[in-house]
Parts: structure tokens; C-alpha cells; sequence
């Protein structure tokens, strides 16, 4: 499965200018709004309530905060990438600048799973984590994103 | 004239010695032997006995140094422990102090009685004065070995050392004004020591808070910031002896509050109190060589070595597993422990007062002290960095010690001033991140100082300063402390999301659609942890909970604080884990002790 069946191009954010863990789910969850048709406040609820059963930062600069968004059809992913990194307590110390939203559908349980695991496998990997860093523009990123997906397949098998 | 010509040749001949204190130093670090061992040594070579042919004898001149010595690194000691540290080890540490030090001097008591031929009072006495662990040289031992213990161990035996000194005090006093002035009831005895105690904590309490007070309120020139806290800390001692309250208490527990304070000047205070610190032992330890008459030993040793090894292997080791027996210690920390008993200045301090108020048998108590400091630090100090490795306490050396600068900015406390050097492993210079509480104000390259606009890209060889609030300037060394080889050796092997103890299985299984017990909803993660593998989990084990894993990541006496989500693998069965059986988890421990070493050696 490529990652940009959970991707669309236009959820991609290419310089969010924010300064704390609030700031960015905030935004984040106004642009995810826009796809999903759910309300910016109950995305970033639903992102919150995940955020406090602790830090969804996995290391080296990334985060993914996730969550259950009820009445949405399918897995709905977001990519952010961070003006300037922020601290979300993460176990490494390292502030993060790249974060990978994931709202699942109720009941999706093995999918979100799934679909979870892929995402932090995919960013543990420097140098795609570099390349995400280094693409210039929305376009560049989700380049990155779309060409993940073969090289992903490959690992894994 | 002549008079002039003494007080020269006293100056002279003091500081000659203390020069070759220092200097001994040197001989100790390069043979690995404890420091203090130097000092003392150097003392008795000095003294009477020794080559030097000094005569010395002036108890009263000893007791009084010995007092201010003692009292500033008790202070020093109370200044470099935070209160974090010393509230989770509160409990042990003050039955520790208190009923510890009395087990241990009544355990030691029949073996003077037997050994030494002293009535039961008097061996009493000696038991209270070989009863307290010595914080100087504890502290000093853990810091100069560049010993990592696990931190509810090390917490505890500072804590401990540092607050047994009062304790053991009193009890020391109580029994010679038991023996001066005939017998007293135990509840007076009791009594007087719980005033002595409260007596203490309030001048201790008052006296730190004066001294941040005066610190902060008043503008005293740069250089006398750590004088007026020195000399501060003396005062309070003074205060709390001259009041008849502990006077040594007091002292920690303003040290205490002015480390944990935000004060003007802090880190010259602690530079400062350092080296006063360090002058301290020296000078004690000199004079209390000096003091002790080598030549008299002799006659006393045999029985001196017996009291001192049944402290060592009996008297400690009781009263520290008895002592913590209510408390989740392993064995092997509670062994270590018991091994880390060690015995110093305040030891031979407490035995020369027995010869300051002129008691009989005085110089019993004097020669065993010495013998029994002596034995303590030779083999118990020799050792402490191997008994912490082979009973697994240590946590693995984690690189270079960091090259920190702390710079106070006078007019406010909430900033200062970290710099750093870079070299050519900096995590900065490959990452580029500055946590957002932090500014980068400065750049020193080539000894030019720059802006940090002028300065541009920071490059290797450059020292950067930055603002940041006092209290989160150790954070910043994982941003700017050269690391070698910064490599997780396997990456998401912890999991992938990081989950606190206190959450529960019910909220897991909420967020994920795990399928799980109702019995087990409303478990916490490490009540799970305990549940499924018993009290001895240790950091990578794994258990399984529906479609995922939990790593247990941080374990703190074999209760996992906080655990990795390990997610179900792409597309791949989810591994069924074993748990891990009784034998095999005896196994893993016969195996602890060989890994640790394999995995030294390979570094």
C-alpha cells in the first residue's frame, strides 16, 4: 500500500510557523477540517485526548499524533512540517519539526494500527526523514511521500 | 622578636603541609586510592610519630576546626542535593539515619565490651562513634570515581551520610554526659535529643532562608557573593550549637534550601564552596593525622581491626537490611549499601571529644576510631567502584562529562548565560536545533566575539552562549555536548510511542480497539507489567496486550515507570512473546554481572 492513499496533496503543510504542542494541533487541526468536513474543535480533542496518555513523539525530530474521529469514511493522514522545531517531550529530548497527523474511522482498529506502524516505520528512516527536510515546496514533500512507497515495500518483504 | 619568628614558622610549616596535601592527591589518583587516605597520611608523617616530629596535641584547636570544617561540607553537601532527589528516598533515608545509627552501635557494643574489656556504657560510646557514615567521604568517593549509581541508591546514601552526622553526634554527646555526669534515663536521653533535632531544622531553616533572602536583596560586590554564603553557613552552625540545637543539622539543612532556591550567583557559590570544601577535608584530615600518636597503636590494633571488620561485615550490614526491610531495595543494592558505609572525618572527630572533656579510657576510644576510619576508607574506599559494578548498582558511564559554562546575569534571576564549546561530533552542528525556551546570544570564534547575527552559521571550534533559565540548563547538553557516536542501537526496538505507568489498559485499549479483559481495564501499565512478569521487570521486557506490545522502557526497582507501544509489524503476524519463566529470569540474573563487564570492555 503507498503512503499517499493516505496522503492527499493538499494535506500537506509545508512551513507551519508555530511555537508549542497547542499551537501546532490547533492549526493542523483547522487544515485537517477542511478535508474531513469534521469540526477544528473536535479534531484537535480528539488529538489532545491522545496526546495525554502521553508524548506521540517517536524520536529524532518526528511526531504523530493520532486518534479515532468518528464518522469520517476513511483513514485520513496529514503531513506538517515545522518552520521551527518545538519540544513534545519526546523520549530522545530532541525537539520535533516533522509531524505526521492520523485520524482513523471508529472501528478501523487493525487498519489504524496498521496504517500507524507503517508512518513510524517509514519516518525512522534518517535519510527519508532528510529528504523530507530538504524538499523545497507542498509539491517537493509529497514527491517524497508518493516515491516512499515502493522502497517501503521492499524493506518489509 | 622570637614571638614574631613562631608565628612565621607556623604559617610557613601549615602551609607547607597543606601543599603537600594537595600534592598527595596526585600519588592517591595515580594508585586509584581514596584522597582523603592522602591527607591523613600526610598528617601522620607530619606528626609526632612520623619523620616529621611534630608535636601536636592541642584537642581543643582540632574540635574547633574540625567543627567548621565539618560544618561547611555538610553545607556543601545539602547545597549539591536537590529536593527531587531526596523526597523519594526521604522514608529510608531518615530511619536510616536515626534508627540505623542506633542498631548499628548496639550491635557494635558487646564486641567492644568483649574485645576492648570496657563496661557496657562506655562501649556504648564506642558503638556511637564509629555508628555514622561519613558524607565527605562518601560524596567525595561517588564524585572523584565518576560513579553513576542507580539514583534512588546514591540518593540514599548521600541523604543518609549527610543527615546520620547529626544523629550520631548527639547520641555520641549524650552518652559522655552520660559518662561525666552518672546515669540518665533513656527518655530523658530521648527527649533531649528530639529538641536538639527540632531545635536544629527550625535554625537550619531560617538560616538558609536568611541567606537567599540576604543574597538576593542585597547588592554585595561580585566576588563576596560566596563569602557571605560561607561565612553564612558557619553562623548557622554557630547559632544551632550555641542555642544546644544541632548544630550540624542545621548547616545541611540550609545548605539544602540555598541549593534549591533560585539565588544570585549560584554556580560561583558552588564553585566557590567546592573549594572550600576541599580545604576543609584537607586541613581535618591533616590534623586528625597529626593528632593521632601512631606510636600507641600498636598495642591496641588486634583488638581495633576486629572492631572495624565487625562493623564493616556485621554491625552495618544489620542495620541496613533491617533498616530497609520495609522498602523495595534488592539485595544487591541493600548489600552495597551496607558496603558503602563508609567511615571518616566525623568518626575520629566524634572519638576526640571523649579526649576533649577528658573522659577516662579516652585514648581507646580515640586510637579505635582512627583504626576503624583508616580500615573503612582503605578497603571499603579501594572497592566502592568495583562493589558497584559487580552488584550491577552502576549505570554505564554516559559520555564525556559536559563542558558547561554557567554565566549569572545580575539584575534578574530567571536567565542566564550556558555556553558551550563545539567540536566536530556536536549534535548542534548536525541538527541545528535550539529548544524554543533557549536563545542563542553569542559566538566566540577565534577568540573574536560575535553576535549571533554577525557570527552567521555556527561551525566547529566556535563557543556559543545562550539564554536560558537557570534550571533547564543541564537540558541543553543533549543540544550542544559533543557526542561521539550518538546511536540507538536499534531503533523502535523501545516501541513506538512512549506511555507513562499511571495510564491504563482500559484507556490503551480505547484508543486502539484492543481487545482485553474487563478484569484488566482498569490496571495501570506498570501494575500490568507486575502482574504479568512479577517485581523484577527490567528495561526491554516485552509483553503483549491484544495487537500490540508494551516495552517496558524505564524500571525502577523491577516496576516499569513508563513503557514503549510497540505497534503490530506491517502487515506480519503479531510475535507472541513468551513470558519470561522463574528459571529464565534467574538465568538472566547469574547473567547480569558477566554482560556488564563484556559490554565495558567493548567501549
Amino acid at each position: 500500500m503507498p503512503i499517499t492513499d493516505l496522503v492527499a496533496p493538499q494535506a500537506v503543510i509545508p512551513a507551519l510557523k508555530v511555537n508549542n504542542k497547542k499551537q501546532a494541533l490547533q492549526e493542523i487541526a483547522a487544515k485537517a477540517s477542511e478535508s474531513t468536513g469534521r469540526s477544528e474543535r473536535e479534531i484537535f480533542d480528539v488529538l489532545m485526548q491522545r496526546e495525554k496518555l502521553g508524548s506521540t513523539a517517536i524520536g529524532n525530530g518526528i511526531a504523530i499524533p493520532h486518534g479515532k474521529l468518528p464518522k469520517i469514511e476513511k483513514i485520513f493522514g496529514l503531513f506538517a512540517r515545522l518552520d521551527r522545531p518545538i519540544d513534545l517531550e519526546a523520549l530522545d529530548g530532541q525537539p520535533v519539526d516533522l509531524i505526521f497527523v492520523l485520524l482513523a474511522p471508529e472501528q478501523a482498529g487493525a487498519d489504524h494500527l496498521k496504517a500507524l506502524a507503517r508512518i513510524a516505520r517509514m519516518l525512522r528512516d534518517t535519510d527519508f526523514a532528510n529528504k523530507l527536510r530538504d524538499a523545497r515546496d507542498a509539491e517537493a514533500i509529497y514527491a517524497v511521500l508518493a516515491m516512499s512507497a515502493p522502497t517501503e515495500i521492499k524493506n518489509a518483504s | 622578636m622570637a614571638a614574631l619568628d613562631t608565628v612565621s614558622l607556623t604559617i610557613l610549616l601549615g602551609s607547607a603541609l597543606i601543599l603537600a596535601g594537595v600534592l598527595s592527591s596526585l600519588v592517591a589518583l595515580r594508585f586509584g586510592a581514596p584522597l582523603l587516605l592522602g591527607f591523613l597520611a600526610v598528617g601522620m608523617l607530619a606528626g609526632e610519630s612520623g619523620p616529621g616530629g611534630i608535636k601536636f596535641d592541642d584537642v581543643r584547636m582540632t574540635y574547633l576546626v574540625g567543627s567548621i570544617a565539618l560544618a561547611l561540607i555538610l553545607f556543601d553537601g545539602g547545597l549539591h542535593t536537590r529536593y527531587a532527589t531526596i523526597r523519594s528516598v526521604l522514608a529510608p533515608t531518615v530511619i536510616l539515619a536515626t534508627v540505623g545509627v542506633v542498631i548499628t552501635a548496639a550491635v557494635m557494643a558487646p564486641m567492644a565490651h568483649y574485645l576492648l574489656k570496657l563496661d557496657w556504657t562506655e562501649s556504648m560510646l564506642v558503638g556511637a562513634v564509629v555508628a555514622s557514615t561519613d558524607a565527605a567521604a562518601v560524596f567525595l568517593l561517588i564524585h572523584s570515581r565518576g560513579l553513576r549509581l542507580r539514583p534512588r541508591v546514591g540518593a540514599t546514601l548521600e541523604a543518609e551520610s549527610g543527615t546520620n552526622d547529626p544523629f550520631a553526634i548527639f547520641l555520641t554527646i549524650a552518652i559522655v554526659e552520660m559518662l561525666l555526669t552518672g546515669h540518665q534515663s533513656i527518655p530523658a536521653i530521648a527527649t533531649s535529643l528530639l529538641i536538639k533535632a527540632a531545635g536544629g531544622a527550625l535554625v537550619g531553616y531560617a538560616g538558609g532562608k536568611a541567606i537567599v533572602f540576604g543574597l538576593n536583596r542585597f547588592g554585595l560586590a561580585q566576588g563576596l557573593h560566596a563569602v557571605f554564603v560561607a561565612i553564612g553557613a558557619v553562623i548557622v552552625f554557630g547559632l544551632g550549637e550555641a542555642i544546644h540545637a544541632s548544630g550540624f543539622l542545621a548547616v545541611y539543612l540550609a545548605g539544602l534550601i540555598v541549593g534549591n532556591n533560585p539565588a544570585r550567583a549560584h554556580s560561583t557559590i558552588v564553585t566557590f564552596l567546592d573549594a572550600a570544601t576541599w580545604l576543609a577535608q584537607i586541613i581535618m584530615f591533616m590534623l586528625l593525622g597529626l593528632l593521632a600518636w601512631p606510636g600507641n597503636l600498636p598495642s591496641i590494633m588486634l583488638p581495633a581491626l576486629g572492631i572495624a571488620f565487625g562493623l564493616m561485615l556485621v554491625a552495618r550490614p544489620v542495620a541496613v537490611f533491617l533498616c530497609l526491610a520495609p522498602f523495595r531495595f534488592s539485595w544487591r543494592e541493600k548489600v552495597f549499601v551496607s558496603w558503602v558505609g563508609l567511615r571518616g572525618a566525623v568518626g575520629i572527630f566524634l572519638a576526640s571529644i571523649p579526649l576533649l572533656v577528658k573522659l577516662p579510657n579516652a585514648q581507646i576510644y580515640f586510637d579505635v576510631g582512627f583504626v576503624v576510619v583508616l580500615v573503612s576508607l582503605l578497603i571499603q574506599g579501594w572497592s566502592i567502584a568495583v562493589a558497584a559494578r559487580v552488584l550491577h548498582v552502576a549505570l554505564p558511564r554516559s559520555g564525556a562529562s559536559p563542558r558547561r559554562v554557567e554565566l549569572d546575569l545580575p539584575g534578574q534571576l530567571t536567565q542566564e548565560l550556558v555556553g558551550y564549546a563545539l567540536g566536530a561530533h556536536n549534535p548542534y552542528l548536525h541538527r541545528r536545533i535550539i529548544p524554543s525556551w533557549a536563545k542563542l546570544m553569542m559566538v566566540v570564534r577565534k577568540q573574536k566575539v560575535l553576535t549571533a547575527e554577525e557570527a552567521g552559521i555556527v561551525r566547529e571550534g566556535d563557543h556559543v552562549y545562550l539564554l536560558a533559565p537557570p534550571e533547564r540548563a543541564p537540558a541543553l547538553d543533549r543540544f550542544f555536548v559533543d557526542t561521539p557516536t550518538w546511536a540507538e542501537p536499534d531503533p523502535g526496538a523501545l516501541g513506538d510511542f512512549i506511555l507513562p505507568g499511571i495510564t491504563t489498559i482500559g484507556e490503551l485499549a480505547e484508543a486502539y480497539d484492543l481487545v482485553v479483559a474487563a478484569a484488566d481495564r482498569s490496571v495501570t501499565v506498570s501494575d500490568y507489567f507486575a502482574r504479568r512478569i512479577g517485581n523484577s521487570a527490567r528495561k526491554s521486557d516485552v509483553i503483549s496486550l491484544g495487537a500490540v506490545s508494551l516495552v517496558a522502557l524505564h524500571v525502577v526497582d523491577g516496576r516499569v515507570m513508563s513503557a514503549g507501544l510497540r505497534l503490530a509489524e506491517p502487515d506480519a503476524p503479531v510475535p507472541l512473546l513468551p513470558k519470561a519463566t522463574p528459571a529464565k529470569r534467574f538465568w538472566r540474573r547469574v547473567m547480569a554481572v558477566p554482560k556488564l563487564r563484556k559490554r565495558k570492555s567493548k567501549t
